[in-house]
């Protein structure tokens, strides 16, 4: 265990860093900007899940007088994909979902944009689309017909001449011996729907790209500026340096603005428009339509338990309906091999993930990366046999959980510093007083109130999915009178990385938390390189980096100070805001008198100015092999659980929370208040995945709630009575001061918590999501006959 | 927005009527929570935007003892909500009017452009409809009344002419004792559209009154229904009765994204049953 030493800034409930001037309105947003010159963009989507482009007239709108360029798929042949390339900038021949973009237009205002849309005439032929996932496998319409031409790069399976984008998979031991040696085999068929990641801000960009050269300037509403960057240089073809991203302040991503999105196509158009500067901003139904969601799954699952509770086997097919393009997709369904089993030891796993093309709005990260939908399978099937086999679900996960000295299934050993599972499963059983599943006669008593009450519980656990070398760094000056600036990559887009930095530098060079600025606005010109802002990996890595970067600027301080005090560095050691010698404590130097290098009384000067640097890199990671899906994916994993007390209304379906207890093995806490708006904020996006939340498509692949009217997310008054956060702090040696991240963790086994309360207040198992009041009260109404 | 409109706000109704007639096809903006949202999505393109929120007769909410309550045309919902007197003598009306959208929209949002705009869910048309309202109507050609139970024409649709004005609605008053209730069904408890609205009124004279919202292409006084169950004492066995009975005249669509037609069945009886319970504690109280 780590000592228990007082911290100065870490662990406190620091307010944000952006607090006030947030709520007094000062950040600006791209949505916010005017440039010079600027002009507006709009574009025309396909109205169809898959159609032939036969032909496209532009003739009227290219002379309402204000258009300056209108582009269509003909007019580019770039290609874009964040692992599989097989997205163009804009459609051409062919359109591969229902808000698909076929031409856009920037033009001097929005007006006249939205007017030379309405002008183009495009002639499509409908085609048979591919629309669900029995659809999809079948393969006998082929969403992408050069499926054959994707690379995976080896992390990737793309199946030949057929939908399946990537098909990973994992296989340990030997699952069907150890099915027919089994006391017990459960299967079950479990599905979610697609969802939205619904932030505040929309999408927006702002394009500024030089006509003469390959220099292109983008302000994006983006998740990860370096990413921007690197895809779109691979996708033009020119130099990553030429291009400079800017993400001033942001609105919410939540896996929806990670990648590249808008950027690319107002490349295109400021081009075409002789550099001037162009605007697209998604309007809130482009945020449904054409900008990717999280991808619906199906799930097919079998289990292998003996008589006391021990699983031997586990075979799962997730089936992710991904949608036109692989985008972030593929790793989803990548990630799922490794941790699509849930925080338990099984000997004998086979996981297939398939990550399948439709004609629908295709898939991308979001908050959770593929967790929320594999534990809704996990969590709610753990219970599903702890019923069968009549032992408590708490027991039967018990008996199963990852401890030290256990494998993962990827073969990954458990130890001291990855966390413990058990201890959050204890802590929210304890606190919503869990004493088991309660008997029929008391369901059957409290149904004839027509409310009944139920608890639940379940478990979760995530790591970052990221490439085995995944960097971030951080660079920080100090100024002449002992306060510091920092630059960092990522983007603090509400998790509150700047207020955790800001933390850590205080904390380690031991200063005023006033003293420290995280410089806002990043720009891939100015600010080191960070991998991306995704992966609740920030406070990790970029931790650590910050770390490195606040000793690298002591460091610096005391070679200075060691010349001086006429002393060896190793003599010098610093506390507040000062470098003093560890014997002689009268010599000590406040860092503003090292800050810009020291100045004798003659006026002579040593040393220099003072910046610190820091980074860190993910190490022994190994990719997966692609046969059996053994490697060492995880840097760190973190693990979490729910427990929730709720009532049911049986006649409207309704759901009323008491109380939701959100437990995580952090680590170690940074911000109290932080970590707690994080906990509660995800609990709540996780209860809008629950039991509002989900895509409507028709029988034409055509997206049928795609405005806040039909779209549900929970308000202030859906949700709990009670949210409970709690804070387990099993060191991880690596961490920064023992810290692991916890951004995404909080949604993900909200929806498998409701779903095992709900068996618990009904006797009755649910299998789709969302939970909603209609779902509940027609699964009630066709299970009357129980009761 | 695709529209490129004239605006104009006249001061006075004559003015409002004379533009009407002139320009036909014009559009009435008086909370606008509806008619901006189509024109914003081009569902519906518009030259003529004729603002009524200037018009004296429009803003004017009275009431007069033994008559009933006029409610003008620019009457926002919220100062529904926030009248004692219309939660005394009109309980469903304030109770419909407090579960309309979110307050921020009930701000802006009318009385009259819930009912014109005619949605098959208007929450505030099951209340007007067991309180016998009446909609008072203008144009240049004169003035004439229309009861409410008359006005809805299909989803969307009314009998309004293109030259006609809704200056605004009128609710006859009630007797002491008179008691209603208004019972909701949506997705979420928070903003949302109804997926059942429910208005249950009953007079002192032991007189049920029942209207529906959501549930066809108009929202629905039931009648016929009401006749049927004229002059019986209301049990749980009637109430099941009821709950069986109105399905005949529901006729919810099949593929709302809102709602199946299965569970808007089964919600309206489950609203049925709820809501006599309530009218008849609310009667003992």
């Amino acid at each position: 265990m780590m000592d228990k030493k007082e911290f100065r800034h870490i662990g406190k409930p620091l307010d944000r860093v952006d607090a006030l001037e947030k709520v007094t309105g000062k950040p600006i947003y791209v949505h916010d900007m005017e440039l010079p010159g600027m002009l507006y963009a709009k574009v025309l989507h396909s109205p169809y899940a898959r159609a032939k482009i036969k032909s496209i007239d532009t003739s009227a709108a290219e002379v309402l007088s204000g258009v300056k360029a209108i582009l269509t798929g003909k007019d580019t042949s770039h290609k874009i994909g964040l692992y599989l390339v097989d997205k163009r900038i804009i459609a051409r021949d062919i359109t591969r979902y229902q808000g698909e973009v076929v031409a856009a237009v920037a033009a001097v205002d929005e007006a006249t944009a939205e007017r030379a849309i309405s002008l183009i005439k495009v002639e499509y032929e409908e085609l048979p689309a591919v629309l669900t996932i029995d659809d999809a496998l079948e393969g006998e319409i082929l969403v992408h017909e050069d499926i054959n031409e994707l690379d995976g790069g080896g992390v990737f399976f793309p199946q030949k001449d057929s939908n399946i984008a990537s098909w990973n998979k994992t296989i340990v031991g030997d699952v069907e011996k150890a099915f027919e040696e089994a006391d017990l085999v459960v299967e079950s068929k479990m599905y979610l729907p697609a969802a939205a990641h619904t932030p505040l801000e929309t999408h927006v960009a702002i394009a500024e790209a030089d006509p003469y050269s390959d220099k292109i300037k983008i302000w994006t509403s983006a998740q990860s500026p370096f990413a921007v960057r690197q895809l779109m240089a691979k996708s033009f073809g020119i130099s990553e340096a030429a291009i400079q991203v800017i993400v001033p302040s942001i609105g919410g991503g939540f896996g929806g603005k990670a990648g590249v999105h808008l950027e690319p196509l107002i490349t295109l158009l400021s081009k075409a428009c002789n550099g001037r500067p162009v605007k697209l901003k998604a309007t809130r139904r482009e945020e449904f339509n054409q900008l990717p969601t999280r991808a619906a799954m199906r799930s097919r699952i079998k289990t292998g338990v003996m008589k006391d509770g021990k699983i031997t086997a586990l075979k799962v097919y997730y089936d992710w309906d991904s949608g036109a393009y692989a985008d972030y997709g593929a790793n989803v369904g990548r990630t799922a091999i490794y941790s699509g089993a849930g925080p338990y030891e099984i000997p004998n796993v086979e996981i297939h993930s398939r990550t399948l093309y439709t004609n629908k709005v295709f898939s991308t990260a979001y908050r959770g990366f593929g967790h929320l939908e594999t534990h809704w399978i996990i969590e709610r099937q753990m219970d599903i046999i702890a019923q069968k086999l009549g032992m408590d679900p708490y027991d039967f996960r018990m008996k199963n959980v990852l401890k030290p000295g256990k494998r993962t299934i990827s073969g990954e050993i458990i130890t001291e510093s990855t966390g413990s599972p058990s201890d959050c499963l204890k802590a929210v059983v304890e606190e919503i007083d869990w004493a088991g599943y309660q008997s029929d006669e008391e369901r059957n008593r409290q149904l004839k109130t027509g409310k009944v009450r139920g608890k639940g519980f379940a478990l979760l656990h995530k790591a970052p999915s990221m490439p085995t070398n995944t960097a971030t760094s951080v660079i920080m000056q100090m100024d002449g009178d002992g306060k510091v600036k920092v630059l960092i990559g990522a983007i603090d887009m509400g998790q509150g990385a700047n207020t955790v930095v800001a933390q850590i530098v205080a904390e380690v060079l031991d200063i005023p938390i006033e003293d420290v600025e995280v410089v806002w606005g990043a720009d891939t010109d100015k600010h080191p390189y960070d991998w991306q802002t995704v992966a609740s990996k920030f406070t990790l890595m970029g931790g650590n980096a910050v770390i490195r970067a606040a000793n690298d600027m002591l460091g610096q301080m005391k070679e200075v100070a060691a010349q001086v005090f006429r002393c060896n560095v190793d003599k010098l050691r610093h506390k507040d805001s000062h470098i003093y010698h560890v014997h002689h404590m009268d010599k000590s130097l406040p860092y503003s008198k090292l800050a810009r290098g020291y100045v004798y009384e003659d006026g002579s000067a040593i040393g220099g100015i003072v910046i610190g640097r820091g980074s860190y890199i993910a190490d022994g990671l190994t990719n997966l092999d692609p046969e059996t899906g053994q490697g060492l994916p995880a840097l760190s994993w973190t693990y979490g659980a729910h427990g929730v007390d709720l009532e049911v209304d049986v006649e409207t379906g309704d759901i009323h929370i008491f109380k939701i207890a959100s437990a995580f093995d952090v680590g170690r806490v940074i911000n109290r208040k932080l970590i707690d708006g994080q906990i509660k904020g995800g609990v709540v996006q996780g209860l809008g995945s629950a039991i509002f939340e989900g895509y409507i498509f028709n029988e034409d692949g055509q997206v049928m709630n795609p405005s806040f009217t039909d779209y549900k997310i929970p308000t202030a008054m859906d949700i709990p009575d009670e949210m409970v956060s709690i804070f387990i702090e099993n060191p991880e040696f690596d961490g920064p001061f023992g810290a692991r991240g916890v951004a995404e963790h909080p949604m993900i086994s909200v929806p498998s918590v409701i779903g095992n309360a709900l068996y618990d207040a009904l006797g009755i198992n649910f299998y789709e999501l969302p939970l909603s009041p209609e779902n509940v009260a027609l699964t009630i109404v066709n299970n009357t006959q129980k009761y | 927005m695709l529209s490129k409109f004239a605006y104009y706000k006249p001061e006075s109704l004559e003015e409002a009527l004379s533009y009407l007639e002139k320009n036909p096809r014009t559009r009435i903006l008086a909370g606008g929570t509806d008619i901006m949202l189509l024109l914003r999505r081009n569902v519906e393109i518009c030259e003529h935007l004729l603002n009524i929120k200037g018009i004296p007769e429009a803003n004017t909410m009275s009431y007069t003892p033994n008559e009933g309550l006029f409610i003008g045309a620019a009457i926002t919902v919220n100062e529904i909500c926030e009248d004692v007197g219309i939660r005394k003598r009109y309980p469903s009306l304030s109770g419909a009017a407090d579960n309309l959208a979110s307050y921020q929209i009930r701000n802006r949002a009318t009385v009259v452009g819930n009912i014109c705009n005619a949605s098959p869910g208007a929450d505030l048309a099951a209340p007007l409809l067991v309180y016998d309202a009446k909609v008072h109507i203008a144009s240049t050609e004169g003035n004439r009344i229309v009861e409410i139970n008359e006005f809805f024409a299909g989803v969307k649709k009314t009998v309004l002419k293109e030259n006609e004005i809704v200056t605004g609605v009128f609710i006859p008053d009630v007797e002491l004792g008179d008691n209603s209730v208004y019972l909701r069904k949506s997705r979420i408890k928070g903003h949302d559209l109804c997926n059942v609205g429910l208005a249950l009124r009953l007079t002192p004279e032991k007189r049920l009154l029942m209207a529906i919202a959501a549930v066809s292409t108009t929202p629905l006084r039931l009648t016929e229904l009401e006749k049927s169950v004229e002059g019986k004492e209301i049990t749980p066995e009637l109430a099941d009765w009821i709950v069986e009975e109105i399905k005949k005249y529901m006729n919810p669509r099949p593929n709302s994204v809102r709602s199946s037609a299965e569970y808007r069945y089964h919600i309206a009886g489950v609203l049925i049953k709820r809501g006599l319970k309530k009218l008849l504690e609310k009667e003992a109280n």
